[in-house]
């Protein structure tokens, strides 16, 4: 490309500058090829999950299509956050009990990996690390306080894996992606449990087309979880009218121990 | 079936909140006890946070007591002037233990201070109901005629408590005390219940027995009926200021507990008073024991969730 560009500014010299701001337009171009020229696509069928009295989780599946040659690797996860929780340990070498709090920096509330195969077979350790693909490359991605030690850190990022796998808001598999071949294309599907445990909000999912140890492309979607109807207004209610909300919890629960104090009584309670 | 709980953020099986409520009410309608020792950790077990498994407790035995007080009530168990006395030093003994848990928190050592409070007051407390139900039901078998006046013997503390001034008589209860005495204790518990964040019933109870020595089936009204108040306090503090009443799972709770708290009362009768004590004995002594459990045991996780938002 750059001869062209040189035959062409020798001819017209006002034309120099334009040529030139389109071939730094190229070069960024094909700098960038890994997200451009492959036509990887991904599309969740649930984009927008609506949390309401009879919810109990949910499937969301994703699919689409990608180069023919590329693997995939699939991340569900929420904005990065951090969270504080509560640390046990041993207090005079026999009782477990609250000592402190740990502090989780950089750590998203829920993160769910999919992978065609094992990841440590399919990416190499700077690429997990680059998009923060996998439990080890969130685990160095993380930070921890207080800790001080490597070893520490480690053994602590384990427990807090265990808290949020406790709760399904943490997964990884590996071999569940389907992947049909039609039209010289490669279509993939996979169906993931929603956990009911993850809270309303807005969480990304993200397909990685992967090849010979690398990332090649990227697609994005995005699910949504929202409360609707009653549960939203009694959630809004109990923390925008918290006055209100408390006084009418109070008088329901007294309504309520009359009515069926009421009840028995005319059921023929003994004297 | 399961039901989403708006404030808790999780999807309960409806049988487990109406079991739970079920079973800790009918404890509270036999005992006079609100049963949050038991119910608050099971909440915990099933996936509640903690702060909204205490918060949404304490409305939920507001509907219990409600209808166990209403029981009892009718058959006119229950003394609204002695519930009154131990009210106010409830309310100032709760004043008083929030600030000691300031101040606990500030030397560093709080949680240790607390659970080691908790675990030894459920020992003493279950330990000696035991021992004297257990001795008092004895007696009773040995000689059946003549239990009443045997009791009669005056220790010098009784003679104490008898010399205080501003003496009233409990009609209900049948007992003569000095106002200074339900206050005084009411406020004991009241600083107890606070540091350990429990309501208090299972203290209550045996103040109003060993030392108030009003009918057991007096003290169970009225300590629901004090109960009742507390509660009420409590989930108006916990909804305004921390938001973790969860409205949904109290009903559930409720619809259990309001119904549990009758069949309690109605069976209570049927038990005597020491048959009472024993069983509450015994119930405070699993607890206790299932604390030291939990205590000493490896917990399978390491991190929980923080109390406060």
């Amino acid at each position: 490309m750059k001869t062209v560009n040189r035959e062409q500014s020798s001819m017209i010299r006002s034309g120099q500058r334009i040529l030139t701001l389109i071939s730094i337009f190229i070069i960024l171009l094909i700098a960038s090829a890994e997200t451009a020229s492959a036509k990887l696509t991904a599309r969740a069928n649930h984009d927008h999950i609506n949390i309401d009295f009879f919810y109990h989780g949910s499937t969301v599946s994703v699919s689409g299509v990608t180069d023919p040659g590329t693997e995939l690797i699939i991340k569900i996860a929420s904005p990065e956050g951090h969270e504080a929780l509560k640390e046990k340990g041993k207090v005079g070498g026999i009782l477990w009990m609250n000592v402190g709090t740990k502090k989780f920096e950089n750590v998203p509330n829920l993160y769910s990996i999919h992978s065609a195969r094992k990841l440590d077979e399919m990416l190499n350790r700077e690429e997990q690390d680059r998009y923060v693909i996998g439990y080890p490359a969130l685990s160095r991605h993380a930070e921890i306080d207080p800790v001080t030690s490597a070893d520490e850190k480690a053994k602590w990022f384990d427990e807090f894996l265990k808290y949020k796998e406790r709760s399904n808001l943490y997964t990884a598999t590996d071999g569940k992606i389907e992947m049909t071949e039609k039209d010289g294309e490669q279509a993939y599907y996979i169906l993931t449990q929603w956990p009911y445990q993850a809270p309303p909000g807005d969480y990304i999912v993200t397909v990685y087309a992967v090849k010979d140890g690398k990332v090649v492309d990227r697609a994005e979607s995005r699910v949504q979880v929202e409360q609707a109807g009653l549960v939203k207004t009694l959630a809004g209610m109990a923390k925008s009218n918290a006055a209100l909300y408390g006084f009418i919890s109070i008088v329901s629960a007294l309504g309520a121990g009359f009515g069926v104090g009421l009840v028995f009584r005319k059921g023929g309670g003994a004297h | 079936m399961y039901l989403y709980l708006p404030v808790a953020l999780t999807s309960i099986n409806i049988l487990i909140p109406v079991g739970l409520g079920l079973a800790v009410g009918l404890l509270s309608g036999l005992f006079g006890v609100g049963g949050g020792f038991l119910m608050t950790p099971l909440l915990i077990m099933f996936g509640i946070p903690s702060t909204v498994a205490a918060a949404t407790d304490s409305n939920q035995i507001v509907a219990a007591s409600t209808s166990g007080t209403y029981a009892h009530w009718k058959v006119g168990n229950v003394d609204f002037k002695m519930g009154f006395h131990l009210l106010i030093g409830g309310f100032i003994g709760g004043l008083f233990g929030v600030q000691a848990i300031k101040v606990l928190k500030a030397m560093g050592n709080a949680d240790f201070v607390i659970k080691m409070t908790y675990v030894l007051m459920l020992g003493i407390v279950g330990t000696y109901m035991f021992a004297e139900s257990l001795n008092a039901i004895r007696k009773s078998r040995n000689r059946t005629a003549e239990a009443a006046p045997a009791q009669e013997k005056e220790g010098s503390f009784t003679r104490l408590l008898k010399s205080l001034p501003l003496q009233t008589r409990y009609e209900k209860s049948g007992v003569t005390h000095s106002m200074i005495l339900p206050i005084g204790f009411g406020g004991f518990v009241g600083v107890l219940a606070a540091l350990m964040g429990v309501g208090g019933g299972f203290l209550m109870v045996p103040v109003m027995v060993y030392i108030l020595r009003m009918p057991m089936h007096v003290v169970v009204g009225t300590s629901l009926f004090q109960i009742l108040f507390n509660c009420i306090e409590v989930t108006f503090l916990q909804a305004y200021t921390n938001h973790s009443v969860d409205f949904i799972l109290a009903v559930l709770l409720l619809l259990g507990s309001t119904v549990g708290a009758q069949v309690g009362a109605v069976f209570g009768r049927k038990l005597k008073g020491e048959q009472l004590k024993i069983i509450l004995a015994v119930i405070v002594l699993l607890v206790t024991v299932k604390i030291v459990f939990d205590l000493t045991l490896t917990p399978s996780l390491l991190l929980t969730q923080a109390g406060g938002h």
